[in-house]
């Protein structure tokens, strides 16, 4: 109850202290209810010093002491206790673990350091609180729901995108994330990495403000600004199924360059060959990387009859209707469940084609059009499309210059269609009348549950009655699924969405 | 309990707008509406809760019926429901109602910037096309300049006056200079321009660092927000279980109270019917006792009575008891006497039994050891048997062996012999020819005598009896598995050639194997034990004896008259009458044997003949018979009754005087022995032997006439031979000197008388 206090931003951070706080309150009253007066002078000297350093930290000392369970009267340890303190102590030059008695081994990987070489603990320590205890050491702030709920999958996945990030082609030596390959090829699903540094001689970072003037102004010259190439790499992981990429400089602030922003021809080409020979890959993002229509039609085009993939994420580009039209070809070749271009440069024409392979797709369950320009004709073509469209369930279509025959076209559509959870209208010109006939269409339907008409010129009162019919809808939805968390859900659904403002 | 956590929503949705009020307030396009719409939502949230709290549902119940009428029906049910049930519901659509709220307020911010990014791209656009259509002006006008700049240089070419030629040239170099200048200003708005959207960038990125604090804040104040609400409707929720339950409670109470009240009345109730039941059940038992005891008094007298009557009763019995004692203990004695004396025979019957026991078992041991003994010596005798058995057989064998050898020895001297003879025989078949020829002058005529063609031992074929061939075959057969080379010679002397042991063998088995119905049962109950061998042969005996096959010729006819059926049958298959196959059959064979029998055989009438002939034929026929081999296993078993049949049926006709059954062993026949040597021996016949003894005492004569012819002649020579000498002397005297000296000469003289 206490973890209302902490920030809602670390709230794996919070959870944590509630456990540990779980743990020592009943450790403390173990120790409180324990007979031995003299418990708290006779402490063994191997006690763990983290344990100490937190008691201390948190004034909380006569807890910490009684928790240590190892802790006996007897003054000499036993045998096996040595020879466990022994293994530890060399692990590193003499792993023994799968040879121990599990209560043994239990022991041992209590006491093991976090910071053994990965080589050595890597592909033999699959317990988790060994690795969990590496990841809270080296992060402070640790998601493993985000990570399949395995810490060891999470310290692979974040020790490599770490890598990664810090990788400068070039100048890093590419061995350091080859020799980690075959360490982490069975444990690595996921990779997320939200920055490639460009080729240079000097560090691009933030911090070292005048060093990287200087640098950038002497890159301008340097006509290679290739990033790390990942197709060795993901080769290598036989189980990658996501793979989140942003070709681009965090935090550069003021020190602004063009160039480090450049996704080039042949990052392309080698990302494309590199998906395409993945075929494991479910989930593929590429966000915020200036991929313009022909490298949007490159990656695409590698993409085609891929077997597994069941999302693309091309959002915060450059995309065209030519790369709109790929991603057209892309959804009547492949399974792609969901597709995402927002804030793009998709216009009528892009959004037509969509709308054609949208009209007989039956895998498509989210497309998201945020921030692109399709206006009505676009949105007509979409809104034909959805009414024998039997499987889109969420429809983004924020900003992009809708007005009123688009929502003609669309209140016919919801009136018939029965699959549709989600729409996104707001930042359009919908105008009085169109929203009249949107709440017209609303009336007739039972399935929608999420309308979103903000800043769309709509009155307030057919608003507000759009809103109340989608909380009758919402309403019936509970009944027909009584699951307690249902009225949750709008949090879990727009909670890793993050405000892109 | 509501009022307060509404004004507290309202408290704190309120500052949230005001942040929004201020952001959008730092844009300068979407100043507007940005102050607009909060506002607008804020309203709406207001407006929302109040119309919550004049019961929405009504009012909004025109727009949609069914929607109402549903809430309504949910409403209605809830009313029954309990009052929990109830706050549960209302906390839980506030609290979706505030999570919507709180969801929306944060996604306002990124509307915001969605909608501002829109503005901005609208100006931009709009700004650029501006731009772009400023700098093709600039381009046009400066195009134009730059033009008349160039005809002017095309004039200055034509001037020749050096005071006009300076002018325009300073005139160009001042419309250069303002060409350049034009080009310098707008590339200094241009950089302007630059610079502004700089500066804007920078504010950008402040106002975008503000927003994203906004949004944490908003965000932590939601959190808090939804954290506190949570709080209290699970506070609230609590209270109203809990006061449902106290309700619950007193409610309980009051009805247990109820309950217990009227428990107690109905105890009350049934104490008192029990009280008056009770007394009622007392005067009834009262009575009854009364009667029981006048009852109980009549029937003890009554007892009594029989009591008295029952004990004079007794003394009776008593009486008659003693008496019974007696009899029976006198018969008891005497049982006694009786069970010793038979112990006494029983014990001598014992022992009788066991001495007879002992007797058995001795006789019994004695039995046994008989039986081993002459087990043991059946057992000896047996091998003895069966030793004598083979050393019988082997000495047969050898018998056989020497039979054939001394058969062969006596044909070997016997053939000598006849040589000899025959010899001798011609000798004096020549010396009587001579004789007949030259000394009697007789014409002399060979006599012809069968015995003189005769060569080798006379052997007449004698009949076997069938059974003794069937043995053979057998015999030979089965040795012939063991000492094929050895007997291979042998088995076939005496045995047609036409047909092969095994074969002959197959088709002797087949038949035995399919006219069993010939045996008699008993017979066949009688070979059981016996060998295979035995058993067949003793069975083809009596099949033979039932088929009236008894000599070699007619098995060998059997034979034949098997491979014939299947050599006629198997190509053409067409059926023939037993009685006419039987006919053709021989006739066919025969033909390319004997010419002549060809008529008489197609005579019916002449069946004997005909018989006869066949057997020659069959005998005949052998080397033929031969190049077909015969191969029994095409004979179907099924076909073998018919032969049969027509092989009986053939049979009976010629053998109706049945010839009687000769015990011939091998003894050899020596009767016509000693008549042929006796006829070779006679082959002059006495009358010539006469006539040879005249003719000898004759020639004797003869002989010795002519001896003493030869002696004369002899005689008469040597006296010739005096004569000559004498004659020769009587010359040489006359020759001599002697006579020409005498006058009369001897010569002279001699000459004389023989002239």
């Amino acid at each position: 109850m206490q973890a209302t206090v902490a920030t809602p931003t670390s709230s794996a951070l919070s959870r944590f202290s509630i456990s540990t706080q779980d743990k020592s309150s009943t450790a403390g009253q173990t120790s409180s209810t324990g007979p031995q007066p003299s418990r708290p002078s006779i402490i063994p000297p191997r006690s763990k010093s983290k344990g100490w350093s937190t008691g201390a930290s948190g004034g909380r000392m006569r807890r910490i002491i009684a928790e240590d369970p190892e802790w006996s009267l007897a003054i000499v340890p036993l045998l096996t206790e040595l020879c466990i303190q022994h293994i530890v102590k060399n692990f590193q030059n003499n792993p023994i673990l799968k040879q121990l008695l599990p209560e043994h081994k239990q022991k041992v990987l209590d006491h093991l350091s976090p910071d053994l070489p990965l080589a050595v603990t890597a592909n033999l320590i699959d317990d988790e609180s060994y690795w969990r205890r590496c990841c809270t050491q080296r992060w402070p702030v640790c998601h493993v729901a985000k990570h399949g709920g395995s810490w060891k999958r999470m310290f692979f996945e974040r020790h490599l995108e770490n890598l990664l990030k810090h990788f400068i082609p070039s100048t890093t030596d590419p061995a350091l994330i080859l020799d980690l390959l075959p360490l982490c090829r069975n444990y690595v699903r996921r990779l997320r990495v939200d920055q490639f540094l460009p080729p240079m001689k000097l560090p691009p970072r933030p911090r070292s403000g005048e060093l990287s003037d200087s640098g950038s102004e002497a890159e301008v010259e340097e006509p290679a600004t290739d990033h790390y190439q990942l197709e060795d790499l993901v080769a290598g992981l036989s189980h990658l199924e996501e793979l989140d990429l942003v070709y681009g400089v965090k935090d550069c602030g003021m020190n602004f360059e063009w160039n480090l922003f450049l996704f080039t021809y042949r990052d392309c080409h080698s990302l494309a060959a590199t998906i395409k020979a993945c075929h494991t890959l479910k989930i593929f993002r590429l966000t915020r990387s200036k991929v313009d229509d022909d490298k949007a039609r490159i990656l695409i085009r590698s993409l085609l009859d891929h077997p597994a993939l069941e999302e693309l994420d091309l959002s915060h580009n450059l995309v065209g209707d030519r790369g709109a039209r790929a991603a057209a070809k892309l959804l009547s070749h492949s399974r792609l469940r969901v597709l995402n271009l927002a804030n793009n440069q998709v216009r009528a024409l892009g959004a037509q084609s969509l709308a054609h392979a949208l009209a007989h797709n039956t895998n498509l369950i989210s497309l998201n059009l945020r921030l692109n320009c399709i206006e009505d004709e676009g949105g007509q073509a979409l809104a034909h499309a959805l009414q024998t469209n039997r499987c889109l369930t969420t429809l983004h279509l924020g900003g992009n210059e809708l007005s009123e025959p688009t929502a003609t076209l669309l209140s016919q559509v919801l009136a018939v269609n029965t699959t549709l959870t989600s729409i996104n209208l707001s930042c359009n010109h919908i105008g009085l009348d169109g929203g009249k006939q949107l709440l017209e269409g609303m009336s007739d339907n039972r399935t929608l549950l999420e309308f979103d008409l903000r800043l769309s010129d709509v009155a307030q009162e057919s608003e507000y009655l759009i809103g109340q019919a989608l909380c009758a809808n919402r309403e019936a939805a509970r009944q027909r699924a009584p699951n307690p968390s249902c009225f949750m859900s709008p949090i879990t659904a727009k909670g890793p969405e993050n405000p892109a403002g | 309990m509501e009022v307060p956590q509404k004004t507290k929503n309202r408290t704190t949705l309120q500052p949230s707008n005001c942040t929004t009020k201020h952001l959008s307030t730092g844009y300068r396009c979407a100043v507007s509406k940005g102050h607009m719409h909060p506002h607008v939502y804020s309203s709406t949230i207001n407006n929302s809760q109040s119309m919550e709290r004049a019961q929405i549902f009504s009012t909004v119940s025109h727009h949609r019926e069914a929607l109402g009428e549903y809430l309504d029906g949910k409403k209605e049910s809830e009313e029954d429901q309990s009052k929990s049930y109830k706050q549960k519901e209302e906390s839980r659509l506030k609290l979706a109602k505030l999570l919507l709220c709180g969801t929306e307020l944060v996604t306002n911010i990124q509307v915001a910037a969605d909608i501002r990014e829109i503005h901005r791209r609208v100006e931009e656009g709009e700004i650029r096309r501006q731009r772009l259509e400023k700098l093709e002006n600039e381009v046009k006008t400066s195009q134009d300049k730059f033009d008349e700049i160039t005809m002017k240089w095309e004039e200055g070419k034509r001037k020749r006056i050096p005071q006009d030629l300076w002018d325009m040239l300073n005139t160009q170099q001042v419309h250069c200079a303002g060409l350049i200048e034009d080009k310098n200003k707008l590339i200094g708005e241009l950089q302007q321009e630059l610079k502004t959207k700089d500066d804007q960038y920078v504010k950008d990125l402040k106002k975008q660092s503000d927003d994203i604090c906004l949004l944490l804040e908003r965000m932590e104040e939601q959190v808090k927000n939804v954290m506190k609400t949570f709080r209290q409707e699970l506070s609230s929720i609590e209270k109203a279980f809990e006061v449902e339950r106290r309700e619950l409670l007193t409610s309980n109470k009051k009805k247990w109270e109820r309950a217990l009240q009227a428990h107690n009345a109905k105890e009350l109730e049934y104490l008192l019917s029990r009280i008056k039941k009770v007394e009622d059940y007392e005067k009834q038992l009262n009575k009854q006792r009364v009667w029981d005891c006048e009852e109980y008094n009549t029937i003890k007298i009554k007892l009594e009575q029989d009591v008295q009557i029952l004990e004079q009763q007794l003394q009776q019995m008593k009486a008659t008891y003693q008496l019974n004692q007696e009899k029976l203990e006198y018969n008891f004695q005497v049982l006694k006497k009786r069970d010793e004396e038979s112990v006494v025979i029983k014990s001598q019957q014992k022992r009788k039994i066991s001495r007879l026991h002992d007797i058995l078992n001795n006789l019994r041991s004695k039995y046994t050891k008989q039986i081993r003994q002459f087990q043991e010596e059946n057992q000896s005798l047996t091998s003895d048997y069966i030793r004598l058995v083979t050393q019988f057989k082997e000495l047969q064998k050898a018998m056989r062996h020497f039979a054939l050898l001394d058969d062969k020895r006596f044909r070997e001297i016997w053939l000598m012999n006849e040589e000899e003879a025959k010899d001798l025989i011609s000798k004096a078949f020549d010396v009587d020819r001579i004789i007949h020829t030259q000394h009697l002058g007789l014409p002399w005529t060979a006599p012809d005598f069968w015995f003189l063609r005769n060569v080798g031992p006379i052997s007449q074929q004698q009949q076997r009896s069938a059974t003794q061939i069937l043995e053979e075959v057998l015999i030979q057969t089965e040795e012939e598995g063991t000492e094929e080379a050895t007997s291979e010679a042998e088995s076939y002397l005496d045995l047609p050639k036409q047909v092969s042991m095994k074969t002959t063998r197959k088709i002797l088995m087949l038949l035995c194997d399919e006219s069993g119905f010939l045996i008699e049962s008993k017979l066949l109950s009688l070979l059981r034990p016996l060998e295979k061998s035995e058993c067949y042969l003793l069975k083809l005996d009596a099949i033979f004896s039932a088929l009236g096959i008894e000599s070699e010729d007619d098995l060998y006819k059997l034979v034949n008259f098997f491979l014939k059926y299947r050599v006629h049958h198997s190509p053409s298959s067409q059926v023939i009458h037993p009685g006419s196959f039987l006919q053709i059959s021989p006739w066919n064979l025969s033909l390319p044997q004997e010419q002549t029998s060809l008529m008489s055989a197609l005579d019916p009438g002449e069946q004997t003949d005909l018989e006869r002939q066949k057997e020659e034929s069959l005998v005949g026929g052998e080397p033929e018979e031969k190049e077909v081999p015969p191969s029994p296993t095409l004979i179907h078993p099924n076909d073998v009754l018919k032969i049969l049949e027509a092989f009986v049926m053939g049979l009976r006709k010629p053998r109706d005087p049945p010839a009687p059954v000769k015990v011939v062993k091998y003894v050899r026949d020596t009767s016509k022995d000693s008549a042929y040597w006796e006829a070779m021996a006679t082959v002059i016949p006495y009358a010539t032997q006469n006539l040879w003894d005249a003719l000898y005492t004759a020639l004797e004569k003869y002989h010795f006439v002519l001896t003493q012819r030869a002696k004369l002649l002899i005689e008469n020579n040597s006296l010739e031979k005096q004569n000559t000498e004498l004659q020769m002397l009587l010359q040489q005297y006359l020759d001599s000197k002697i006579n020409s000296e005498l006058h009369v000469p001897p010569t002279q003289v001699l000459r004389a008388p023989t002239k």
